[in-house]
């Protein structure tokens, strides 16, 4: 176990996924869904997901995330004159939501299958 | 109630407070926006406000390698490092002062308990391995920079080891010079009976002398002589010159992969020591009792000091594993 946790800590250039985002998973899977269709700034993003998923991401929230994506490289940030930078999803950040819903698919395709079977 | 525009750009730049002078550098432009655009919806949120401080505060245990997100591997392993050398100053202002006292009653007087007695080992003890630490933490952090300097690539690097270089020589000529003016161990025929001897435990006592109680009791403070309450203004400031300066130093200094992680191991040890040193203290400070003359008495300022020392302790320890995290990546690049 200790020998599989040190290679995986020794391969810190590959994408460690949302794992390591604690409290802030829910949140950076949010941001990673609404840059999936284009780059937004942060007014734009709390906007987006406000729409989507019902959930409004307050600032501090919204830049902590946006913070370590960019610190994992699974976003970046796109040059622009406005205060307001808009950032984008990079490949590693596409194929780490991909992985991530995938995941979620998964676990909610179990439950509502046992969900159907036991409670119609 | 609306704020005018300019009260909200006010708000907006307050709220940033919250937020470490890196992070604004590189996020606050575009935070303050998000801020004016969320404040102009919605004027008041308490939600808004308290999630800012958080987040800000998540941002600076970030920033200082204590938490939060992980910075890039080597500036994390700095920072933590940095981070335990503060907790270290901190348990040790309280720890030596402590220690004098002992050390400054077994002048006197043998304890008469064993709860003192090895409390007095096992802090002695840790105080040489300390001593012996900071050296070899010291030596291949010195000759870096004094590479550096010889190569003139030490921008940045001159003022804060010259601060830390000047406040270390304050706290060691006051601190011997107030020892040596205090009849309680230096120069007297019966000042060599102790663990410790004299001059170190008066050098100790003198350098500590800040950490009193006597500051919660003004009018006995000013009974003291005019320089030693000077030295107790002085000598807490020159510990802090000392942090800050190596502090910021060690932040600058771009060490090695190998040097970050031979640094890195000897603050484990170092982590080991205050938690031997952390018993010893406890077991003077629980159950040592008042010992001969009251000379090993306890007061509220070693509770208080016990809790200092075990927060910086607990402070120590995350930054030790922050900092092994941040080596072991570096160790693969």
């Amino acid at each position: 176990m200790a020998k599989a946790r040190g290679s995986r800590e020794r391969e810190g250039k590959t994408p460690q996924g949302l794992g390591t985002f604690g409290r802030y998973a829910g949140p950076a899977t949010l941001i990673l869904s609404s840059l999936a269709e284009g780059a937004k700034h942060g007014y734009a993003l709390t906007k987006d997901i406000e729409a989507f998923a019902g959930v409004r991401l307050a600032p501090g929230t919204l830049y902590e995330a946006l913070s370590r994506l960019q610190g994992q490289g699974l976003i970046e940030a796109v040059a622009s004159d406005d205060r307001r930078r808009p950032y984008r999803l990079t490949a590693v950040g596409a194929a780490a939501l991909r992985a991530h819903l995938d995941a979620q698919r998964r676990v909610a395709d179990v439950g509502l299958r046992r969900l159907a079977g036991t409670w119609g | 109630m609306e704020d005018s525009p300019a009260g909200t750009v006010n708000r907006a730049t307050s709220l940033l407070r919250w937020y470490p002078k890196e992070w604004r550098a590189r996020y606050g432009d575009e935070f303050a926006e998000l801020l004016i655009s969320d404040l102009a919806e919605r004027p008041r949120s308490w939600r808004r406000t308290l999630d800012v401080a958080r987040n800000g505060l998540v941002a600076r245990m970030s920033a200082v390698g204590l938490g939060g997100g992980a910075l890039e591997p080597r500036a994390q392993a700095r920072a933590s490092l940095a981070s335990l050398g503060c907790a270290l100053a901190v348990f040790l202002a309280f720890g030596v002062a402590m220690w004098s006292q002992l050390t400054i009653g077994w002048q006197w007087s043998d304890p008469d308990t064993t709860a003192t007695r090895a409390a007095m080992v096992v802090m002695s003890g840790a105080v040489v391995l300390f001593v012996g630490l900071v050296l070899l933490a010291a030596i291949p952090v010195g000759w870096e920079i004094g590479k550096r300097l010889a190569r003139r690539q030490g921008q940045g690097l001159l003022r804060p080891t010259a601060l830390a270089l000047a406040c270390a020589a304050v706290l060691i000529i006051g601190s011997h010079h107030f020892g040596n003016g205090w009849p309680g161990t230096g120069g007297h025929a019966w000042s060599h009976q102790g663990l410790v001897p004299g001059g170190v435990a008066a050098f100790s006592w003198a350098s500590t002398l800040w950490v009193s109680s006597y500051w919660a009791h003004p009018s006995a403070l000013l009974s003291f002589p005019a320089g030693e309450i000077a030295w107790m203004g002085i000598s807490p400031a020159a510990v802090i010159g000392l942090v800050v300066g190596a502090t910021k130093t060690l932040r600058r200094l771009d060490l090695s992969p190998r040097t970050l992680r031979y640094e890195g191991r000897l603050s484990k040890i170092a982590t080991l020591g205050m938690l031997v040193f952390l018993g010893g203290c406890g077991s003077w400070v629980v159950d040592g009792g008042p010992g001969p003359r009251n000379l090993f008495h306890t007061g509220a300022i070693d509770v208080g000091g016990l809790v200092v020392m075990a927060a910086a302790l607990a402070i120590a320890h995350r930054a030790v594993s922050r900092a092994r995290r941040g080596g072991t990546w570096q160790a693969a690049g």
